[in-house]
């Protein structure tokens, strides 16, 4: 509720700044794509916004608004690859339809990025999927083809007038098949070539619709606006059987290869996830159902129009990946696959549990039907030639089946369709929006949580700035006793030391901070240990230029004294030219991962590169340095006791005489 | 042990009575209900050891290590719970102390409810000015964001030192870093009183102390927060306005450019200790001066406009808050931010202080400050020095106020503020405070220079001209001026 308002809060400003977005300015350009980079719990409502936003904008503003889309893409990719993709052909081809012939080159030069891999990464995968531009590159095609055609044969001598984009009369379709458009839900099994099912089939927000967005008419009487635009509003099957044989494979609408990128893609989010909370059993069990559910893609020849299906889930569990483990203190029902499993069978259970979690309960068992049921036999060999062979994990696949007579064997597609819609995999098909369609919670609990989250309740944690902006500076209003503030002070908090109390988050950077603060305890233990032999006094408090140039340091022991070389380095590191972090430890102003080597200080991290790492003094350093769990090491830290060893490190000696 | 010259002896209780005081160590058992407080007085004589069994606890907005013992003394203070907790409390001296447990009836009547929800007002606003900084900052423009600078007034004894430090603590420990002012030379803040100090607050602060004391060499398991002080070296403000005046717009020019530099700390932004400004003149006797209160809202108004403060809190006075809304409310700050005034009660469970405990509390400060205490003993070092050899100033009363609508000018300050004075046997037990400035300099320059640290006039000898001075380090003094002031009284039993 209030995390879905954030986000149209959100959505609501980044819509603000593309509409500031006027020309191609790659500042700005660059500016959205941080915003979308590091806000990607919005994801959704980022790429709705960024998509309605194209589709709304004037004609010369649509370029850089794609190349927005191009850039978040590129630098950002999961998940907005998944969110883009899902309505890019339709984004495309309107804006495609709507430009100048200079902006369609530069659209042109777009689209061929996207099905390579970005340059420079190591990805070697391309941008998009190859379904997801395929049927863009083929509606192109078919529309230059077609517009040619149709442009000798009878504009030959109106070049000027189309020119200037005069609506045309609806001469002829640019597409000879339109005159049997498939209404794409009808039948989908009906469908001979897929790449739209991936659109119409939608179990998503964009499902029917997206097929015929209001824009665009659907029948044949479209204006033409320019020569030679390409025909957009044609439903994509149209496009499809010029080209059956195009592309080798008897043409399976969604390649099996993209899907498997796909899931791998969520399996590597849902890994990070899950090290950032690895107690989170929800993650647990997605984890586990997306690698059977790998396993099983890439074991099993699956039909087209399940394959339709796992995809659209699989864009849609892509929302949940980002949402879901950032809610802070949901009470996400434990491990509640277990309990829809049916009773019987108690190790084959296992996988068919978790894919329940990911698919809905019953779903596993329609699949697995479906598939004993029907093409088994007919397709024989599992991967052909485009499909990523991935080291199958064959007998897995078998393990779930003593739960598929628990659901009659469906004898054809369609029923299956219904089957999985009953078990509530897929929407009824005349509700528009997701939200409509939900599974009853009672069939599979750990699949609606997630799917009502980031379109209707939360699509990120509830923020102190959003809950709080119901007070306001009057005694009454401070006077109300909120109890929802109070676990920021806590549980949101993470756990505390033991030793002082600090809390910690429990999520990967918070545990490597905890580590970082528990080597803190430790060493300062162990100084206090040393130092009460020693015999302390009061130190001198700093000047005000230093107190000016003091940072807080939190959980850092070691640097070097700042005070023998500030004249003859004047307080940059020789190597990258950048000033030291001078902070105040213990009793002395010392520079920050800063290491003595000769008479000259460098940043220990930047003399690590320049030397390879090889050098013998920071391998001393390091070993001294205590830590050595931590990346970086702290040269100096260990230079009281280190000193008669290392001569190079004299940072101690000066110190020790000054 | 002995240190040499000094005599002074660590009150190590001899190996028999030891037995004994075990004996007599009784432990009770604690339990706290969501917004409960244990409250406790603790005196000098004994000290009572709080250890939190379950739950959570915390004092002042730090919350309690599980199953570590703290050590409280001379001390008047609470812990509260928002869960629940179980506390083990340990005394050797059970009839010593006193403490209760305060059960409110209604979470909403709690004072603590109040802070909560102010601080995480604050949180929100931090937040926000985070997005701004960050939006700005890709933008290209200059940050202009800058989290709340909080000013906490009200009268003595009405807990601004207890909601400053809790705001803190609370701030501190969701990761921000607050600049921490504290602007009442009664007490000090992690420096002795009379002086007038900010420091960032980026980590946990020691519950069993006020603010926690002054860095010292060699580690502590509280991590140090580095002050910047100025010596005020006078009670109140309006025993020298002017001085006053000028060192707190001292103060907030170095914390201004500090926050201006340092994008943690201009996050988080400011909470302002103010003491009893605005309140103490009409209350305290009034030396003839007739206006007395109004000056007093003069000083805070300079403490405010000079830190731009944007939210004023006022504790346990209405009268006083009506007067700074009617003053302040609606107004902008010199960021152009609009000004919050809200009022809040009397903190629950705030004590006054009586001027005896007080002069112990800083009788207890200056100890520590050169000797350390029981978790850490200090080596001080006694030097003989020649009159020659030492510059001391001293700070002048001077009540005269200056006009509250012309803005603070001091072309004349070098003959009010300070004045030199020749080492004399009145400056026995006196402390001094050594300051970064050169011995030549003029009194402004020595006036504005922050503090270096302090030195304990151990013993003068007009006849061999001589001083005997007990500094926290064994270095040079002579180097640097040295200020004296009237606050804090001479502390005569500093070494025996």
């Amino acid at each position: 509720m209030s995390s879905y308002q954030e986000s149209e809060h959100f959505a609501e400003d980044f819509r603000e700044a593309l509409e500031d977005l006027q020309v191609n300015n790659r500042y700005d350009i660059q500016n959205l794509t941080m915003i979308a980079r590091e806000n990607t719990e919005h994801a959704l409502a980022i790429a709705q916004t960024l998509q309605n936003h194209i589709k709304r904008v004037a004609a010369h503003k649509k370029l850089p608004s794609l190349y927005v889309l191009d850039s978040i893409i590129k630098n950002v990719g999961t998940p907005y690859t998944l969110f883009f993709g899902k309505r890019l052909f339709e984004t495309y081809m309107e804006s495609y339809a709507s430009v100048d012939m200079a902006t369609r080159r530069k659209m042109d030069e777009m689209l061929k990025t996207w099905k390579e891999p970005i340059p420079g990464s190591i990805d070697t995968r391309p941008v998009f999927p190859p379904d997801v531009t395929r049927p863009i590159e083929n509606a192109l095609i078919k529309a230059r083809t077609s517009a040619m055609q149709a442009q000798q044969q009878h504009y030959r001598n109106e070049q000027q007038l189309l020119g200037r984009g005069r609506p045309m009369p609806p001469q002829q379709p640019p597409v000879p098949y339109r005159e049997t458009p498939t209404p794409p839900n009808v039948r989908p099994s009906s469908q001979a070539s897929g790449y739209p099912g991936n659109h119409a089939n939608g179990a998503g927000p964009y499902g029917p619709p997206a097929h015929a967005p209001g824009q665009y008419p659907q029948h044949q009487n479209i204006p033409m606006p320019t020569r030679s635009t390409p025909q957009p509003g044609a439903s994509t099957p149209a496009f499809q059987p010029p080209y059956p044989g195009g592309y080798g494979m008897p043409q399976p609408g969604i390649s099996v290869d993209a899907l498997n990128n796909d899931i791998q893609q969520l399996i590597a989010a849902f890994k990070a996830e899950f090290a950032r909370g690895p107690h989170d059993p929800s993650i647990q069990t997605r984890l586990k159902a997306l690698l059977d559910l790998q396993s099983i893609l890439q074991t099993q020849n699956l039909p087209q129009d399940q394959l339709v299906l796992i995809k659209n889930r699989i864009a849609e569990l892509a929302v949940t990946i980002r949402a879901t483990p950032a809610q802070t203190p949901t009470p996400v029902p434990i491990a509640p696959a277990v309990a829809v499993a049916p009773p019987p069978s108690a190790p084959p259970a296992a996988p068919k549990v978790s894919i329940d979690s990911l698919l809905g309960s019953g779903a596993l068992a329609a699949l697995l039907a479906r598939s004993s049921a029907t093409p088994q036999a007919s397709t024989p060999q599992p991967p052909p030639a485009t499909m990523a062979v991935r080291s199958p994990q064959p007998q897995r696949v078998e393990l779930p089946k003593p739960s598929a007579p628990a659901t009659p064997a469906p004898s054809d597609a369609l029923s299956l369709m219904e089957m999985l819609r009953k078990a509530g995999m897929i929407p009824p098909p005349s509700t528009g929006p997701a939200g409509s369609s939900l599974p009853p919670p009672n069939q599979a609990p750990p699949m609606s949580l997630p799917f009502s989250l980031p379109l209707l309740a939360a699509t990120g944690p509830p923020t102190v700035e959003h809950m709080t902006s119901d007070i306001t500076f009057t005694t009454h209003s401070l006077k109300q006793l909120r109890p929802q503030l109070i676990p920021f002070l806590f549980d949101s908090l993470g756990t505390p030391c033991t030793q002082c109390g600090r809390r910690f988050k429990n999520d990967a950077d918070g545990k490597k901070k905890k580590t970082a603060h528990m080597d803190w305890h430790f060493k300062v233990n162990q100084r206090i240990a040393e130092a009460d032999k020693a015999g302390q006094n009061r130190g001198w408090l700093v000047d005000e230029q230093d107190w000016l140039n003091t940072r807080e340091t939190i959980d850092v022991i070691g640097g070097v004294p700042t005070a023998q070389s500030n004249a003859t380095q004047g307080g940059v590191c020789p190597i990258c030219q950048e000033k030291f972090k001078q902070v105040y430890l213990d009793e002395e102003w010392v520079w920050e991962d800063a290491l003595e080597v000769g008479d000259r200080i460098y940043h220990a991290s930047c003399h690590r590169e320049a030397t390879g790492g090889s050098s013998s003094v920071v391998a001393a350093a390091v070993k001294y340095g205590g830590g050595g769990s931590r990346g970086t090491p702290e040269p100096v830290l260990g230079k009281r006791k280190a000193e008669d060893d290392l001569t190079s490190l004299r940072a101690g000696k000066l110190k020790m005489e000054a | 042990m002995s240190i040499p010259g000094l005599g002074y002896i660590a009150p190590a209780p001899p190996p028999g009575s030891a037995a004994a005081a075990a004996a007599l160590v009784e432990t009770t058992t604690v339990k706290l209900q969501p917004f409960w407080e244990y409250r406790f007085e603790v005196p000098a004589a004994t000290t009572l050891t709080v250890r939190l069994v379950s739950g959570t606890a915390e004092k002042d907005g730090t919350e309690l290590a599980p199953h570590t013992p703290y050590v409280f003394t001379r001390v008047k203070s609470k812990i509260n719970t928002w869960q629940t907790c179980e506390l083990e409390v340990t005394s050797p001296n059970p009839d010593a102390y006193h403490a209760y447990t305060a059960t409110p009836a209604t979470p909403d009547a709690t004072s603590l409810v109040s802070y909560l929800n102010l601080h995480m007002k604050l949180e929100g606003l931090r937040a926000a000015v985070q997005r701004t900084i960050e939006n700005k900052n890709k933008n290209n423009n200059n940050a202009v964001g800058m989290g709340p600078r909080v000013l906490v007034c009200g009268p003595a004894g009405s807990g601004k030192t207890s909601l400053a430090r809790t705001l803190a603590g609370w701030a501190t420990r969701m990761g921000g870093q607050p600049m921490v002012v504290n602007t009442d030379p009664t007490h000090g803040m992690l420096a002795l009183p009379g002086t007038l100090s900010a420091a960032v607050f980026a980590t946990i602060m020691d519950v069993t102390a006020e603010w926690g004391g002054t860095p010292s060499s060699g580690p502590t398991a509280i991590p140090v927060k580095l002050p910047l002080s100025y010596l005020f070296g006078l009670r109140a403000p309006r025993e020298n306005p002017k001085l006053y005046r000028a060192l707190v717009s001292r103060l907030a020019v170095a914390t201004t450019s500090r926050l201006a530099d340092d994008p943690d700390v201009r996050r988080a932004g400011m909470l302002i200790d103010t003491g009893d400004l605005g309140h103490s003149g009409a209350a305290e006797d009034g030396d003839g001066d007739g206006n007395t209160n109004t000056s007093g809202y003069d000083m805070l108004a300079h403490v405010a406009s000079e830190f731009s403060a944007n939210i004023f809190v006022v504790l346990g006075s209405d009268s006083m808050t009506a007067d700074l809304t009617r003053r302040f409310a609606g107004q902008k700050t010199t960021l152009g931010e609009d000004i919050a005034v809200v009022g809040l009660g009397r903190s629950d469970g705030a004590v006054e202080r009586d001027a005896a405990f007080m002069q112990s509390v800083t009788e207890a400060t200056i100890k520590e400050y050169f000797f350390g205490d029981v978790r850490r003993n200090l080596s001080p070092h006694t030097q003989q020095v020649p009159f020659d050899a030492v510059t001391i100033w001293k700070v002048v009363e001077d009540s005269t106020n200056v006009s509250s609508d012309e803005d603070f000018y001091d072309p004349a300050a070098s003959d009010s503020s300070l004045e030199r004075v020749e080492p004399s046997l009145a400056m026995s037990s006196c402390i001094l405070a050594v300051v970064y400035a050169g011995i030549h300099d003029d009194p402004d320059t020595i006036r504005d220079a922050n503090i270096m640290g302090y030195v304990w006039v151990a013993g003068v000898d007009e006849a061999k001209r001589k001083l005997k001075l007990t500094a926290p380090v064994p270095t040079r003094l002579g180097d640097r001026p040295m200020v004296l002031g009237n606050y804090p009284e001479p502390v005569i039993g500093l070494t025996g």
